[in-house]
């Protein structure tokens, strides 16, 4: 056996003579020197080896923890603070429509506000505020935290604004109107851009977190680790084998048994992960994303055709604005319905978008007869057409497509939260696992070498 | 060698007449232009009596065939300008649905002369459409608190006078401002080209004019800080005066403002028609009754009807 092994260590000899001169001029270098006897080059190896499966097991949990935290953050963080986002928008949106509507149809009533108004404004301002707490919780210091404060600095104004001009209704005084209209520009001007911003810093952090869970980057950074890995656990015991004559060494075969699975185990939940997550955002975030655009937009269109009527100043503001939001609305090319119908296709949501299409077109049609109405001076009539609750009235199709919106909103809501759970849960025990495995490939690496060495003593 | 004195003055004087040839027609031919199209700001106004500017009727009010009222009786209904904000002259009553007030009670006995009854058709507009509705035919007339003036009436016609104005500054009743004057540097809230507006650029010292669309949102303004008067015609100040007690109107009259009915330089017969109607209120004691109804007592004699022809 010794005679073996002297002829292979020659054979090793040889390769390493040419970097022995430069060593030879290093003192501390002496040990290597001696490494050309067997037994030193067991220790090297097992020094080596050791650490290479250290290293390893500290790539691969780098690796895995930023994918877990990029698939948490999907999971939980950025998707609930544009979602928070996008509540707020649409509580504070309902709030300024009721608000306007509730004017319109006090005087129709004589004098009587119809109750559901200010209980649904109530709810409003409540879900409102209630969504603002969370999305406060959530953003932390992104740049979302800017656009909170002013909402939480200016929404107690609005309410005021809105509460004095309810007073002077009820005084029968004309100032009411200006106090609406005035809330009313706070809430356009201000209020509902913050609310936007705040669901589009949040797509944007959701956009980021969803790269680092999904991109390939990172796992291409942990293939090469396992080649490396492999290929040098593989040629060790290549090595030993030829210089012990023995076909397996029990240590480092548990070594590459152990990192054989953590490389499985890598690869299947890493593999999982991005395929749940990239469902969650091609059937969940993208299309709730669009139709959440969408509703914003319809909602807009909802308090412009009510503030048209109660426009006690004569222009055309909130007309045109009408018109320029239903271009964009859609349905058509390029419109936020028609985007968002491509987007929900195969999800849930599907269904719902078209329906919303759908009534999005014949809700145009009664407004266009409530134009004509208020253009011929049938102010009354027109209201009643926006206000009332009858199958063909404006409020009744605004309804049905807010509804449908919502409930595609939901559903692809769904969708995205069992795909990001899912991708998220893939990721469970996979960090402290692939650090146990290396610590076991490390030990099993050291115990195959000690026994070899024990045997020159 | 000086050249004699004959002949130094002659050539000085033909230097100066030729200096005055090349010079003079340059500068003539500028204030002959400036004279055929004077630049619109600085277009003088033929002076005119605002309070006699309206043609006389021809008896009672008649819908004659072939005339404007005619055609308005075919419609079905008449078209009105008027604000919705401006108690209590035209406003929105939230208690009710209707629009109301003295300036809309005047286009109530108009159409009532036409149909029997008053079919109107009321159409909110600010006070800076008043005179684009008109000229676009996009209503019949419009009742709004408007003031004759000379430069108005070269774009629209005028009724006679159916009630006198003046314009005054409102302030919160703890303010120390006693007029215009005392306004010097602070915000001081009108309507966007209001004669108000004009009146507040035109103070010295000179206030901060901040324009709005109606004096209603002047008084949020006051009441929320955010300018330290309002001045405008002294019955608008009233109308606001009425809707927050915490205010006060301060100050002498410092302008007068005779209200019209604003009618289309196209239906000369329409004027005549309306000063027919304003003649009969006058007399049957319609006038008074609105007055006392919408502004108060006391009760003054009607602005008397005064015509150019």
């Amino acid at each position: 056996m010794p005679s073996t092994a002297g002829r292979a260590g020659t054979a090793v000899t040889t390769v390493s003579s040419r970097p022995r001169h430069a060593r030879d001029a290093l003192p501390a270098a002496r040990h290597v020197v001696r490494a050309t006897t067997t037994p030193a080059k067991l220790r090297l190896l097992l020094i080596g080896l050791v650490s290479l499966c250290l290293i390893w097991g500290a790539v691969a949990a780098w690796v895995v923890s930023q994918r877990a935290s990029g698939a948490n953050d999907v999971a939980s963080r950025s998707e609930t603070l544009s979602l928070d986002g996008q509540q707020i928008y649409r509580a504070l949106s309902d709030a300024d429509a009721t608000a306007a509507s509730a004017f319109l149809s006090a005087g129709l009533s004589a004098g009587i506000e119809p109750i559901n108004g200010p209980l649904r404004y109530r709810a409003d301002i409540a879900e409102a505020a209630a969504h603002l707490e969370s999305a406060t919780a959530a953003a932390g210091h992104s740049a979302a935290a800017a656009d909170l404060r002013t909402l939480s600095a200016d929404l107690p104004v609005y309410t005021g604004e809105v509460q004095t001009a309810r007073a002077d209704n009820r005084l029968g005084l004309p100032l009411g109107a200006a106090y609406l209209q005035e809330a009313s520009k706070l809430m356009r001007g201000t209020l509902l851009p913050a609310a936007r911003n705040i669901s589009a810093e949040a797509n944007v952090r959701l956009a980021g977190a969803s790269g680092r869970a999904t991109g390939l980057p990172l796992a291409l950074i942990l293939l090469v680790a396992a080649v490396i890995v492999g290929f040098v656990l593989y040629r060790a015991q290549q090595w030993l084998f030829r210089r012990t004559q023995r076909r397996l060494n029990a240590g480092l075969v548990l070594a590459s048994v152990a990192g054989l699975v953590s490389l499985l185990w890598l690869g299947i939940a890493l593999g999982v992960a991005r395929a749940d997550l990239l469902q969650a955002r091609t059937h969940g975030s993208t299309p709730v994303a669009a139709l959440a655009q969408a509703d914003i937009a319809a909602l807009q269109a909802r308090a412009d055709e009510s503030l048209t009527l109660i426009d006690a100043q004569g222009n055309d503001t909130f007309q045109q604005d009408l018109v320029g939001v239903q271009h964009r609305l859609g349905p058509g090319p390029g419109t936020l319905l028609t985007d968002a119908v491509i987007a929900a296709r195969g999800s849930p949501a599907a269904g719902p978008a078209r329906a919303a299409a759908a009534t999005a077109t014949t809700w145009y049609g009664v407004h266009r007869t409530v134009r004509s109405l208020d253009n011929n001076g049938k102010h009354k009539e027109a209201i009643l057409l926006v206000t009332g609750h009858g199958p063909g009235n404006s409020s009744t199709l605004f309804t049905r497509l807010d509804d449908s919106l919502h409930s595609a909103i939901a559903a692809d809501q769904i969708v995205f939260q069992r795909h990001a759970a899912a991708g998220s849960n893939a990721f469970i025990g996979l960090e402290v696992g692939v650090i146990v495995l290396a610590l076991i490939m490390a030990a099993g690496c050291a115990r195959g070498l000690a026994t070899r060495l024990a045997e020159y003593r | 060698m000086r050249p004699p004195a004959r002949l130094w003055l002659p050539s000085v004087l033909l230097a100066v007449v030729a200096a005055t040839a090349w010079a003079v027609p340059g500068s003539a031919a500028v204030a002959t232009r400036a004279y055929l199209f004077p630049p619109a700001a600085a277009r003088a106004t033929p002076p005119c009596d605002a309070t006699a500017s309206s043609l006389r009727p021809t008896g009672p009010p008649r819908v004659t065939p072939g005339s404007f009222m005619a055609k308005i009786r075919h419609r079905g209904y008449l078209i009105a300008g008027v604000s919705q904000s401006t108690y209590p002259f035209g406003f929105f009553n939230p208690l009710n649905g209707n629009t109301e007030g003295f300036d809309i009670d005047m286009v109530r006995a108009v159409a009532k002369a036409i149909f029997g009854n008053p079919k109107i058709e009321f159409k909110a507009i600010s006070d800076a459409q008043r005179i684009p509705e008109l000229q676009s035919g996009a209503v019949d007339i419009v009742a709004h608190t408007m003031t004759i003036n000379c430069k108005r009436l070269q774009d629209v016609d005028f009724s006679s006078v159916y009630f006198h104005a003046g314009a005054q500054v409102l302030v919160l009743k703890n303010s120390r401002v006693k007029s215009l004057a005392d306004l010097g540097g602070k915000k001081v809230c009108a309507t966007t080209l209001s004669d108000s507006l004009g009146y507040i650029k035109a103070a010295t010292p000179h206030p901060i004019p901040v324009p709005v669309t109606n004096f209603t949102d002047c008084l949020v303004l006051l009441q929320q800080g955010d300018v330290a008067a309002i001045s405008t015609d002294n019955n608008i100040l009233a109308g606001l005066k009425a809707q927050d007690p915490w205010t006060k109107i301060v100050g002498r009259v410092f302008s007068s403002e005779p209200y019209g009915l604003a009618m289309s330089k196209m239906h000369p017969d329409f004027v005549r028609f309306v000063n027919a109607v304003l003649q009969q209120m006058r007399t049957d004691g319609q006038w008074a009754a609105d007055y006392r109804h919408w502004v108060g007592t006391p009760v003054p004699a009607p602005p008397p009807a005064k015509y150019k022809a």
